[in-house]
């Protein structure tokens, strides 16, 4: 019972952290209505980016994050303006454009690292919490923490001002909002911003946790695309969901299968959800123009 | 509303009993029924956002009704997918034309003809005497993307003629033409219904409708809320509010 | 082609001559098998030259060779995702399992390559059925994901079943060098074998484009919807272009193993070298046509070869970012390829005069 338990914690806490990678992506996803495949590029370069603050200058992601999230959010706003944009009618295109970023960003930082793996290490990613006889690792519960309060402010941002209903409209209904004079491509600079800012601030939090690879981002990529699949478009708490779902069923598959069959793990929740509810858990009208369709 | 049919009269082609079609907060298409017989011109009108596209859709399979049973030829065809029941033989048009740009109008005509002529050769025969049906043989070898929308629009009538179809749905097949392309195209409609051919066309140009309808069917807003003559449609004040509001009259056409 | 302006003249003089003209010409109106045949045999021509030449050179031979094999693979991707627009990121699967099994039945059955080439390669079209049929309803962004988390899974179980494919460590066959073996001492003889392998994967594609699965695949990839209208089945469109697609790729994978001999999961699955370096030079030399794909390994792969050897001694991984850097310019300037960039200098000149349309009346008669 102990055990299962114990399972059940690390999936709740690799949860919180898939949340806290794919609730970017999703709002991009739901708002944008586009597959960045460099997301995971982005949450790398705040990974870098906290790393090297706190080896330069000593100071501790969880206060340069407030430096390294919004640099990685200009950056998207950068490709945003100039990458997607442009490519705005052509969903093909736009896979080859994410995916030759992902490559470029991916190994730029290869040639700068020279493929060194960095790492934060030291004891404090090693602490841990007691909660009778478990033992919370304190760097995952952080992250489950920051994940939470992410997905409320989210909530309140998009339900209760101005600014956040108005990138609401535009998820619903494209054409609408611009009638009502909400200016659409505004909208998808800021919550590509917003989507990007937030990827680097998951970089920031996973710094302790994490050692730092170029490749990195590519371990999240596909477990992200799984948590806004199962949690479903648009749905800012559909995210957080589907992240702890997919956690949890990742820890326990770990444990009773094998642990290296992980990304067999995503692709199952990825395909189950898609032929069973491809609106995803909390998803929103519409979502099936996206990607989805009802059965021919 | 129309009274039962006479026993004596052979079932309709097309039988649409109480279709709905639910989205989440709304009533697109609410319990609409109508039937179509063999050789009849049907128009549908109605206001934006009435449903009429939605309707069209249920009824060739693109969307699944929520509730209602369609019935065609004879056969219930609910569960049947879009391209059954264009092999059954209800042919379409789309409001929006998507002809091949790449291929030419040739090329373009011979997708459809591939479903009855499964080989290349007599595919092509039967596009080109297709396309001198609608006039457009002349433009065979010219690329769909250059045609005009009047081409277009031909294009996608021979396109929708080359499945042998039972029943031709038009959507909008008008919009956009001006005086002259839509009298040649009133022919050529005229003329394939001289042939036998079946229609239930969706029209706002209210000049198409009274030129080219037996009767006529009127939506708003999801609901079925008039059918009779062309002139008794055209003249009502219930349809005239409908479409423009209280207090106003058609302008003499 | 004049004959439409006379065509339009001659019809607004009144008179059907138009259409006896059409008619008369109508084989000009689509390509024959005729006309084809002579088409294919130039671009051969065309296309065997480099090995005529360059096969005698040593350190060409590498070079030329990979450009076949990429190119006839990436001739194979297009039939799917050029022709039918659904841009899998996955065949890297379907050529892992024609260089697995390869191997296995050469290492542990001697069996021939030549023979178990076309076995294998059923295998797996039907893999990419199985694998497809779920996936097809994806639209555009969705299914490449999905494509790409089979090519991730794949690599995930050739690590895991190391049993069948030699684990992290790979398979290597051994130098047992003959005809029969697929394995030549003279190595002039492998860039023979790719320019015949692709010049076979330009024939097939040939031969599908201008079939009614070709026609039909150019109908899903514009509109499904419109597809379905004209009453085709658009799945099974679909998984008849992706299983001829997974065929020949998978064949690829066979004279990939037998050429180089040694494989493993980094080498295979490897998502820029292999998964999305198919659909990269289709794009650069025009997706949707038929010889681009060739074209674009033509350009591209001599290029990495020489930023692989010339930077990334000094720079691991400076040839992927300028490869990542080519696929965003591409995307964005040049999506039609190469092959389009000419498409347009040339097609301008060619076009007809289009007949006024007052001068086209229903029946087909004069106005």
């Amino acid at each position: 019972m102990d055990q299962i338990l114990n399972v059940l914690i690390i999936g709740l806490l690799l949860g919180g952290i898939y949340g806290l990678v794919s609730i970017g992506l999703n709002l991009i996803f739901g708002v944008v209505r586009i597959v960045n495949f460099a997301q995971g590029e982005l949450v790398m370069l705040g990974m870098y980016g906290s790393y090297f603050a706190y080896t330069q200058f000593n100071i501790s992601p969880y206060l340069s994050f407030l430096v390294v999230a919004p640099l990685v959010g200009l950056i998207g706003i950068v490709i945003q303006r100039f990458v997607i944009q442009p490519l705005r009618a052509e969903s093909n295109m736009q896979i080859f454009a994410t995916f030759g970023l992902l490559m470029m960003f991916q190994n730029i930082m290869l040639m700068v690292t020279k493929g060194e793996a960095y790492s934060i290490g030291g004891e404090s990613s090693r602490w841990s919490l007691s909660v009778g006889e478990l033992s919370l690792s304190v760097v995952r519960l952080i992250v489950f923490v920051a994940v939470t309060l992410i997905t409320v402010g989210l909530h309140i941002f998009l339900n209760k001002t101005l600014t956040g209903k108005s990138i609401r409209a535009v998820t619903q209904d494209k054409l609408g909002a611009r009638a009502m004079g909400i200016n659409v491509e505004r909208t998808y600079l800021l919550t590509f911003g917003i989507g990007a800012t937030l990827a680097g601030f998951a970089g920031a939090m996973l710094t302790p946790i994490y050692s730092i690879t170029p490749g990195v981002g590519g371990n999240f990529i596909l477990a992200a695309f799984a948590v806004v699949v199962l949690g479903g478009l648009g749905s800012v708490w559909g995210a957080y969901l589907g992240g702890l779902i997919v956690g949890v069923v990742e820890a326990l598959a770990g444990y009773y299968i094998d642990p290296v069959l992980r990304s067999a793990v995503w692709f199952m929740i990825f395909l189950v959800v898609l032929m069973v509810r491809p609106s995803g858990l909390l998803g929103m009208v519409g979502a099936e123009e996206v990607g989805f369709r009802e059965q021919n | 509303m129309e009274k039962l049919q006479n026993l004596n009269v052979p079932s309709p082609l097309l039988n649409v009993q109480s279709v709905t079609k639910q989205f989440l907060g709304l009533k697109a298409v609410d319990s609409i029924s109508l039937s179509v017989s063999q050789g009849e011109i049907v128009s549908i009108i109605g206001p934006n956002g009435a449903g009429k596209t939605t309707f069209f859709n249920l009824l060739t399979g693109q969307l699944q009704p929520t509730f209602g049973e369609i019935n065609f030829d004879g056969k219930a065809i609910n569960n049947l997918g879009a391209h059954e029941r264009a092999r059954i033989g209800m042919g379409r048009t789309f409001q929006i034309s998507k002809p091949l740009i790449a291929l030419n109008v040739l090329e373009n005509v011979m997708i459809g003809a591939f479903m009855r002529e499964p080989t290349m050769e007599r595919a092509k025969e039967k596009a080109i005497s297709l396309l001198r049906k609608v006039g457009l043989l002349q433009l065979a070898p010219i690329k769909a993307g250059d045609l005009t929308l009047s081409q277009r629009r031909r294009l996608e009538v021979a396109r929708a003629l080359a499945l042998d179809p039972k029943i031709m749905l038009l959507d909008e097949v008008m919009a956009g033409l001006n005086q002259s392309e839509v009298s040649q195209s009133i022919d050529l409609l005229n003329q394939l219904h001289s042939e036998g051919q079946t229609f239930l066309i969706i029209e706002h140009n209210l000049k198409v409708v009274r030129a080219f309808s037996q009767r006529v069917i009127v939506l708003d807003r999801g609901c079925l809320i008039a059918q009779g003559s062309a002139s008794e449609i055209l003249n009502s004040p219930e349809v005239i509010t409908a479409y423009l509001g209280e207090g106003h009259k058609w302008k003499r056409s | 082609m004049n004959k439409t302006k006379d065509a339009a003249d001659t019809l607004s003089k009144g008179g059907t001559f138009a259409d006896q003209a059409i008619d008369a010409d109508s084989s000009k109106l689509i390509e024959t098998p005729k006309s084809l045949s002579f088409k294919y045999l130039g671009c051969m021509v065309l296309l065997f030259l480099p090995v005529l030449l360059l096969a005698r050179y040593p350190q060409w031979i590498n070079i030329v060779a990979f450009t076949y094999l990429m190119g006839a693979v990436a001739v194979a991707w297009n039939i799917i995702g050029g022709f039918g627009g659904q841009f899998s990121l996955g065949h890297g699967v379907f050529f892992s399992i024609g260089a697995y099994m390869t191997a296995a039945l050469f290492i542990n059955y001697g069996l021939s390559p030549w023979i178990t080439i076309f076995p294998i390669a059923l295998v797996a079209g039907l893999v990419s059925v199985l694998i497809s049929w779920p996936t097809f309803r994806l639209r555009g962004p969705f299914f490449a994901i999905a494509t790409l988390a089979f090519n991730e899974v794949m690599f995930v179980l050739a690590n895991h079943f190391d049993s069948l494919t030699g684990g992290p460590r790979g398979l290597m066959i051994p130098f047992k060098a003959g005809f029969a073996n697929m394995i030549f001492t003279e190595r002039s003889y492998y860039a023979y074998l790719m320019f015949g392998f692709a010049a076979f994967s330009v024939g097939v594609s040939v031969v599908v484009r201008y079939s009614r699965l070709g026609y039909y695949l150019l109908a899903v990839r514009e509109d499904e919807d419109c597809a379905r209208a004209c009453g085709i089945n658009v799945l099974n469109v679909k998984l008849s272009g992706m299983a001829i697609s997974a065929m020949l790729t998978s064949m690829g994978g066979t004279l990939f193993t037998m050429y180089l001999r040694y494989i493993d999961p980094p080498t295979l699955f490897t998502m820029s070298d292999i998964g999305v370096k198919f659909a990269l030079l289709s794009l650069i030399g025009g997706i949707g046509t038929i010889a681009g794909p060739i074209l674009g390994a033509a350009l591209i792969i001599p290029f990495e070869n020489y930023l692989r050897t010339e930077l990334s001694n000094g720079l691991p991984g400076s040839n992927l970012a300028v490869l990542g850097f080519l696929m965003v310019l591409a995307a964005l300037f040049m999506k039609k390829g190469i092959y389009g960039l000419f498409q347009e200098k040339y097609g301008k000149a060619n076009k007809p005069a289009l007949p006024t349309p007052m001068s086209v009346k229903p029946g087909g008669g004069a106005t």
